[in-house]
């Protein structure tokens, strides 16, 4: 073949490829979806902006991203680049410190986000954003409380949106294969232990735990560990653990790393043994859970996990969660913990005001809704659009928590929450004891103040 | 795939045709502001010194620019910022020195560093050495030389993926696909997770540079064995030596001075050996190492004073062995 006969068969193919992943995602127009939306932004000029974003997803997170973009890319006429980094925690610190940051950034860390705020390298977010977050969201106040920072000056300001909320306090089961054994779901954590033992007395191993993630490995643990904090811990505790008005080395916060440990710890409990939980991958984890035969039978983690399930997994029918109970004895009502990324501004111009406006429209949650694996506190979305009645489920539980509270790694300020707390863990499942591990990270966090 | 392909073409060849629009550019141009033009003797005999005066700067003169910029400024803005806070705002003397003498991190680091400095550069000399002189006799030796000089084409990143397979961990029920847990479950034991097994996965990291380095060594010794003189080598045989007293007693002394070089420029790209623990292990299960230390002080907490005070220590633990590098080679010239 001549070489321009096989290039453009090279890039026939390219397109062919790159079109499939978008086959999915609505068409404009299609479905019952708020499109009107889009309306105000038809009126907008912005051809010739480009707006640069960086993130934390990735594959498949970030072509939905984009793709829910191409609506106001083709409204507005404006440019928006997306990249997604498993380093995005120092890849920003780097963009931002060297002068060279993209436009907008979406933090999974509030914490992080606040510590940038507070060297002037965000930039606030106007009035309107803020009372159009008081106004749509579902406990609007807490959605803005937690976007506000303090900049250098110790001026508070309002910094970004939360879109795409997680919530956490989930267990992911085989409904089959709790059929199957006749395991019933337990509605409280003495169940959950109870359920666990006669797993491993069938000769079945109960848990995935997973926490590798690259640069971040380790969260998955933080995210264990602060749920089992708001079962043993009233919610006032939960929030000086947070901001370091207790130690991080007290007694109650270490026991419920134990309290962990008692799954991740025991041999007996998890898939792979121990020494697999510290260096799997937590996109690989949940996979054990529809292994013939099974290898596991749950996997404690957040809302957004069916995006890493096994192809053609259908919520509902092949997989489906529980709430990751509380203690009956304890009395501390049903703790939720959920997170949500905040898109924040890093470098303003002409066209960043208008993606925020556009991603706080009931559309724009709406698309992604559909996708499944996405939460929204916006009041204003039609919940029937939602995935799938297990999602739905999901809203509801946000919305009817008796506590709610968000997750603390993600609040706690970047060296600790996306730093020793992620190493300590992993240092915790290599063996290392809790108060160790508690003693190092409240270290790293007096070093800081 | 195709557009990165494009990208990395475009980049090599305007790094080439620049460089080369530069160096011919400038030389062609000063030959003509300054070259024969019919002027009388004197004044030409003053343009040709003139030239021949700016020429040396031209071609040195971006590699010094490139240098000043981005070495020696580094340099000494590291040093000032480790006398400086986290943010670099206020002066804070010594604090962030006893910080890191204090430090287990910091202390691990530094034995790690030296283990690395024992074991790889040794470890990489010694096989080099074996794999020059064995392949220097057999008719395939060229073909296994090319091999063993292969990791050396790849970053070190790209050979930590690929080592980060060959550790690869599965639990013990599932199929291994790493090859060393395969090839222990063969012969009947339990895989292990292997990076992470407190002190031996740093060796097993080890291994890794050991990879790459040994074809470099391999090449120099390789040279240097060919420089030992026949005549030499025929006598000792004639006397009735041994092809291994031969080898100890007469060839290693002879290439002692390239061993010794070899030796310590290992030493030196050990010290700064940061890629390969950033993607294997991040530093955790006690695999820390001082350049990835210094990163994580920098772009995980932010702070500027403790990171460049992990630099300056780790340059000033580089610096003994580069002077002697120096050294060693400015003498061997003379």
């Amino acid at each position: 073949m001549k070489t321009w006969q096989k290039t453009s068969v090279a890039l026939a193919i390219t397109a062919a490829v790159s079109s499939a992943a978008f086959s999915e995602m609505p068409k404009m127009g299609s479905g019952d979806f708020n499109w009107a939306n889009l309306d105000k932004f038809k009126s907008m000029d912005l051809s010739g902006e480009t707006v640069t974003i960086t993130g934390a997803w990735l594959a498949p997170e970030d072509d939905i991203f984009r793709s829910i973009l191409s609506h106001f890319e083709a409204a507005t006429g404006a440019k928006i680049q997306y990249t997604g980094s498993d380093s995005f925690e120092q890849q920003i610190l780097i963009d931002t410190s060297a002068g060279t940051p993209p436009n907008m950034a979406v933090f999974p860390q509030p914490g992080l986000a606040k510590d940038l705020a507070s060297r002037d390298l965000l930039t606030p977010v106007s009035n309107n954003i803020k009372n159009a977050v008081l106004n749509d969201y579902a406990a609007g106040q807490s959605w803005v409380d937690l976007a506000t920072y303090k900049n250098k000056a110790g001026q508070e300001n309002f910094y970004g949106v939360f879109y795409r909320v997680d919530l956490k306090s989930l267990v992911w089961y085989s409904p089959d294969n709790f059929a199957d054994y006749g395991y019933d779901v337990p509605e409280s954590m003495e169940e959950l232990m109870a359920l666990s033992d006669e797993m491993v007395a069938d000769g079945k191993t109960p848990w995935c735990i997973g926490l590798g993630s690259g640069a971040a490995t380790g969260w998955p643990a933080t995210d264990w560990v602060e749920d089992m904090m708001l079962r043993t811990q009233s919610p006032a505790v939960y929030d000086q653990w947070v901001a370091n008005d207790i130690p991080f080395n007290d007694p109650r916060v270490v026991s419920a790393i134990e309290a962990f440990g008692e799954f991740a710890k025991n041999p007996k409990y998890v898939s792979g043994g121990v020494s697999a939980v510290g260096t799997t991958d937590f996109r690989d984890s949940p996979k054990d859970l529809f292994s013939v035969p099974a290898k596991c039978f749950m996997h404690r983690q957040a809302s957004f996990i069916p995006a890493f399930f096994p192809e053609g997994t259908v919520i509902g029918e092949d997989a489906d969660f529980f709430y990751f109970p509380a203690y009956e004895s304890k009395d501390l009502g049903k703790p939720v913990l959920g997170a949500g990324t905040v898109v924040t501004v890093t470098k303003e111009n002409k066209a960043t005001n208008a993606v925020l406006e556009y991603l706080m429209t009931p559309l724009a949650n709406e698309l992604w809704m559909s996708q499944g694996g996405f939460l929204t506190a916006h009041s204003g979305v039609d919940t029937s659009l939602y995935q799938s009645d297990s999602l739905r489920r999901q809203g509801e539980i946000l919305l009817n928590a008796t506590t709610f509270r968000f997750d603390g790694s993600d609040l706690m300020p970047g060296a600790i929450g996306a730093g020793s707390f992620w190493t300590g863990m992993v240092d915790y499942v290599s063996g290392i004891s809790a108060k160790t591990v508690a003693d190092e990270i409240q270290e790293s966090w007096d070093e800081i103040k | 795939m195709l557009q990165q392909i494009l990208f990395a073409f475009t980049a090599i060849f305007f790094a080439i045709g620049g460089s080369i629009l530069f160096y011919v550019g400038s030389n062609l141009l000063i030959d003509k502001l300054l070259g024969d033009n019919g002027a009388p003797p004197e004044k030409q005999y003053r343009r040709d010194k003139l030239r021949e005066q700016i020429r040396p700067w031209i071609f040195i003169g971006p590699a010094l620019l490139f240098l000043s910029v981005f070495l020696v400024y580094p340099v000494f803005k590291s040093l000032q910022l480790s006398f400086w806070d986290r943010e670099g705002e206020n002066f804070v003397g010594l604090a962030n020195y006893i910080w890191a003498f204090g430090n287990a991190g910091f202390l691990t680091s530094v034995l790690n560093n030296l283990m690395w400095l024992l074991f790889v550069p040794t470890m990489a000399t010694i096989f080099g050495l074996t794999i020059a002189y064995m392949t220097d006799r057999i008719w395939w030796g060229q073909i296994a030389r090319t091999l063993i000089f292969l990791p050396m084409a790849i970053s070190f990143v790209g050979a930590s993926i690929i080592w980060k397979f060959v550790y690869d961990f599965r639990g013990p029920d599932s199929e291994q696909i790493g090859l060393v847990n395969a090839i222990i479950v063969w012969f009947g034991g339990e895989p292990r997770a292997l990076i992470s097994i407190l002190f031996w996965n740093n060796f097993l990291l080890m291994v890794i540079l050991v990879w790459i380095q040994t074809g470099f060594a391999m090449v120099i010794l390789g040279a240097a064995i060919r420089g030992v003189p026949e005549d030499t080598l025929e006598a000792s045989m004639m006397e009735g030596a041994s092809q291994t007293q031969i080898f100890f007693k007469i060839v290693i002394p002879q290439i002692w001075p390239t061993i010794v070089v070899v030796w310590t420029t290992i030493t030196i790209l050990v010290l700064k050996v940061f890629d390969i623990v950033y993607a294997m292990t991040n530093g955790q299960w006690g695999s820390q190492v001082l350049a990835n230390l210094m990163y994580n002080e920098m772009f995980r907490n932010g702070n500027s004073g403790t990171a460049s005070t992990v630099a300056v220590i780790l340059m000033l633990a580089v610096m003994p062995i580069m002077i002697y590098n120096i050294r060693s080679a400015r003498n061997s010239e003379q």
